[in-house]
């Protein structure tokens, strides 16, 4: 058992390039320590109980349902991701793992080394369509390992919707996720990428994002958190471009004895850039949440606005939440605000809603509903708002 | 040791504060560190035979201790490069009077007799390492209350000073606490009975003025039941062009009903590296309040904090941080909840300029069972030229039920709108600029005894002279 060389013998077929990154990314996991308390990123994060060998079976190596829009434009590439590296190397190979790299910790390296399924998406430049790619990644059983890869590349002023589903069929299944994804935005493109997390109560996930902006590109990204005993995700977005804006939003409901850990990054590289941060989540039971976020804006990157704010509704007592906005300004010709709550559901607007003769439960619902209400409408398209409205429900209810 | 640039101090300081003292120590410790060092210390000061003890067991604990990582880059400090004690003059003065001339002469050029005479119930002033000048009213003797030098209170006052010292901050606490508990030496020493209020506020300057010499005070301040009292620290510091280190420890305790307020004008010259740990425990109904403004040094690090120890504690934190050419103000907050019902605030103020560093650190922990408790941060930062950085490390963990927590921040620059209105007053863009910082950090200023924020808009004017928008 156990992640090492012989492991990467099922990924055969693959063209020599991939084959000898996947040995690089091992050897860096082999090579790193596993994260410990006094990495100022691990220190309310614990993974000292997760070993990953255990799950060292890889599951369905290209299990993903990919579903097409119907009519799409000529020239758009949409694939598994280990097709496309055999068929559009001049495409994926100069991009995957440059964004999220594969030295960062040894999850990522672990990732890099055994990603299976996940979709190649590449749409030329100028091209425009409005139903979403859906695709949706199953893990069928337990005890295993599902590390599916999302490399998404916008040509000049392209404009589509990408929604990724992480579904567990069992959802006491045991195992080592991941969903990780790459987004590159050229000139003047507009996306919108929804990613959904419902794995299984007791899978340990570990995802990274990260997106960069060309100039005049829009990033709409929207995560929402359900799943996992164990559940860390990435969010970063790189400002490379002047006139680029990045909107990322989330939503999470933690409940039983779930761990979510949130770390993002708008790194504002140029100036005349935008972000706007939104994460919401709610608490019950004994469950735990960490948001940490940066905001970076570097030296000659004037004229910038981000925002930032971390909202927590602690519906138990016995919930606990860490909020830890961060900003990082080089520069004075900015504008930057931030912000982060950590409270309980309003008793004043319990009280009123009871006073109109609503029950106390019934009240409460109203309530979380509303409070997720401003992000919900954020959601960059209908499908995936529907999607999320009917999991948010079926958790509040 | 990785070779960090020396960062020049402004050569205009001369000018700017006008003072510069030619050395004359009675005593002069060896630089370095050592348990020999640290029991001459001791033996220097006749002290009781658990503070030698309790200063060693510190020494151990500082050498086990790893440098932080985070925050300001400290690598730059040479430990062993260091006078670890310095006595300025044999006897403690009992009146201004008795004081030698040449620390009067500088005390002069910061206003220190006015004060004295108009404002001031006591000056305990801190030149060098020995608290040297040292007067108290008589009608605060009358009242019960000590006010007095670390030292003497360990000497006069040996069983209230043991009950305290080292409770709030322990030796293993941090790195440079554990080298301020090794060290120690002068910082002010206050009780202040059950029900006692001390109307005036009570201060004390401290100074550093020795080439490569620390500065290790040591303070303890006892509110008991029901009492009040305001206690002002103000620092400058004359021109050298090594750098300095001052590693102080605050230890405040406020008990049931009883209100603290420490306020601290920190103004060391710009070489300096002021690493400081600041602490009070607030019991029932407790009020603590920390104001704190950074001005000087090269680095600082500073999180003045609270520990609510029981219900109805209340903390409160005001800082303010100004950091020019070459500075690295990391200030902040902290707020501990360990009981319930207890409320916390923590409002920053920062201004960089020249290709300064703010930075706000600041942690809200809010245990689990301290239930109902309510806690609101926020800060500003303004940034004065596109040189310059601010930084916000805000770090909030909630455990308890019932709670509500709150940060804010923003970071802006002068706004145009704000000049072009003043300007088209006739002000000039300079003036016009002072007038917007003064404003920003006005809620600081308005929370100062009238001569301290007269003087605190005179620094930020001198800060601001040649400042460019």
């Amino acid at each position: 058992m156990g992640f090492n060389p012989e492991s990467l013998a099922v990924l055969q077929g693959e063209p020599d390039w991939l084959q000898q990154r996947r040995r690089g990314a091992l050897a860096t996991y082999e090579r790193l320590p596993s994260p410990s308390k006094t990495d100022e990123e691990w220190r309310r994060t614990d993974v000292s109980r997760f070993d990953p060998g255990q799950f060292s079976t890889l599951e369905h190596l290209d299990g993903l349902k990919l579903e097409r829009p119907s009519g799409l434009p000529s020239g758009v590439i949409l694939k598994p991701l280990r097709q496309a590296a055999k068929d559009h190397p001049e495409l994926v190979e100069p991009r995957l793992f440059t964004l999220v790299h594969a030295d960062r910790d040894r999850f990522a390296a672990l990732h890099a080394a055994f990603f299976t399924g996940g979709t190649f998406l590449y749409v030329p430049d100028g091209v425009e369509f409005d139903q979403p790619v859906l695709g949706q990644h199953f893990s069928h059983e337990g005890g295993n390992s599902v590390l599916p890869h999302t490399l998404i590349v916008a040509g000049k002023n392209s404009r589509f919707n990408y929604l990724d589903e992480y579904v567990a069929e069992d959802d006491a299944e045991t195992g080592y996720r991941s969903g990780s994804t790459e987004i590159f935005l050229g000139e003047g493109a507009q996306v919108g990428y929804v990613a959904v997390q419902k794995w299984g109560r007791n899978v340990w996930h570990f995802a990274d994002q990260r997106a960069e902006l060309q100039k005049d590109s829009t990033l709409r990204l929207f995560n929402v958190t359900l799943g996992g005993k164990f559940s860390k995700t990435r969010v970063e977005a790189s400002l490379a471009g002047e006139g680029s804006n990045a909107e990322l939003k989330a939503i999470y409901f933690a409940s039983g004895e779930q761990f979510f850990d949130f770390h993002t990054l708008q790194d504002h590289r140029v100036g005349n850039t935008r972000s706007d941060l939104l994460f919401k989540g709610a608490l019950q039971d004994v469950s735990r949440t960490v948001y940490a976020g940066l905001i970076r804006i570097e030296k000659h990157a004037q004229r910038s606005d981000a925002y930032q704010a971390n909202r927590n509704l602690v519906l138990s007592d016995k919930a606990k939440a860490t909020s830890i906005p961060m900003l990082e300004i080089d520069n004075n010709d900015v504008r930057c605000t931030h912000g982060a709550t950590v409270g309980p559901v309003d008793p004043d607007h319990l009280f009123y809603l009871r006073s109109r003769g609503i029950p106390e439960a019934t009240a409460k619902r109203m309530l979380i509903q509303g409070f997720f209400g401003d992000v919900l409408d954020r959601i960059p398209f209908e499908h995936a708002r529907k999607l999320v409205e009917a999991e948010l429900e079926s958790r509040i209810g | 040791m990785a070779t960090v640039p020396k960062v020049e101090v402004g050569t205009d300081y001369k000018e700017k504060y006008g003072f510069f003292v030619p050395e004359e120590y009675v005593f002069k410790a060896k630089r370095g560190l050592n348990p020999d060092i640290v029991k001459e210390i001791s033996w220097m000061k006749q002290e009781p035979e658990w503070m030698t003890k309790m200063r060693l067991r510190s020494l151990e604990i500082f050498r086990k201790k790893p440098m932080p990582t985070w925050g300001a880059d400290l690598s730059v400090i040479d430990f062993e490069n260091i006078f670890y004690y310095l006595k300025a003059s044999d006897k403690q003065s009992k009146t201004w009077e008795d004081l030698p001339p040449d620390i009067k002469a500088t005390y002069d050029r910061l206003g220190v007799p006015e004060a004295e005479r108009k404002f001031l119930a006591g000056v305990s002033a801190q030149y060098e390492s020995e608290v040297v000048y040292h007067s108290l009213q008589e009608e605060l003797t009358k009242k019960g209350v000590i006010f007095t030098d670390t030292d003497s209170a360990l000497r006069d006052h040996p069983d209230l000073f043991k009950e305290y010292f080292g409770t709030v901050i322990p030796p293993a606490d941090n790195k440079f606490s554990a080298l301020n508990t090794a060290v120690w030496s002068g910082g002010s020493f206050i009780y202040v009975p059950k029900g006692v209020r001390v109307d005036i506020p009570l201060q004390a300057y401290f100074r550093i003025n020795a080439e490569n010499m620390g500065q290790f005070e040591r303070t303890l301040i006892i509110c008991d039941e029901g009492s009040f009292v305001h206690y002002i620290e103000g620092c400058t510091a004359p021109i050298y062009t090594t750098d300095s280190l001052h590693s102080a420890v605050v230890e405040i305790i406020v008990k049931k009903n009883a209100r603290c307020r420490y306020t601290t004008i920190q103004n060391w010259s710009t070489n300096v590296f002021n690493l400081v740990t600041k602490r009070a425990m607030a019991y029932g109904d407790a009020t603590m309040e920390w104001v704190d403004g950074n001005l000087g040094s090269q680095i600082t690090m500073k999180y003045p904090s609270v520990y609510l120890m029981e219900p109805g504690a209340k903390g409160d934190v005001l800082s303010v941080a100004f950091a020019g050419k070459g500075q690295h103000q990391d200030a902040g907050g902290k707020m501990i909840h360990v009981a319930p019902n207890t409320t916390s605030t923590i409002t920053s103020k920062s201004i960089s300029k020249g290709g300064g560093r703010t930075s706000y650190r600041g942690h809200i922990k809010i245990y689990p069972g301290a239930n109902n408790c309510k806690s609101f941060v926020k800060c500003d930062a303004l940034l004065l030229d596109d040189e310059s950085r601010s930084d916000t490390y805000p770090y909030n963990d909630v455990d308890a039920e019932n709670v509500t927590l709150g940060h804010e921040a923003t970071v802006s620059k002068v706004s145009d709108e704000q000049l072009f209105y003043l300007m088209s007053r006739g002000i000039a863009r300079a003036e016009a600029e002072t007038m917007i910082v003064n404003g920003f950090i006005e809620p600081f200023t308005k929370e100062l005894p009238l001569e301290y924020a007269v003087e605190l808009n005179r620094l930020i004017q001198l800060e601001m002279e040649g400042s460019v928008g």
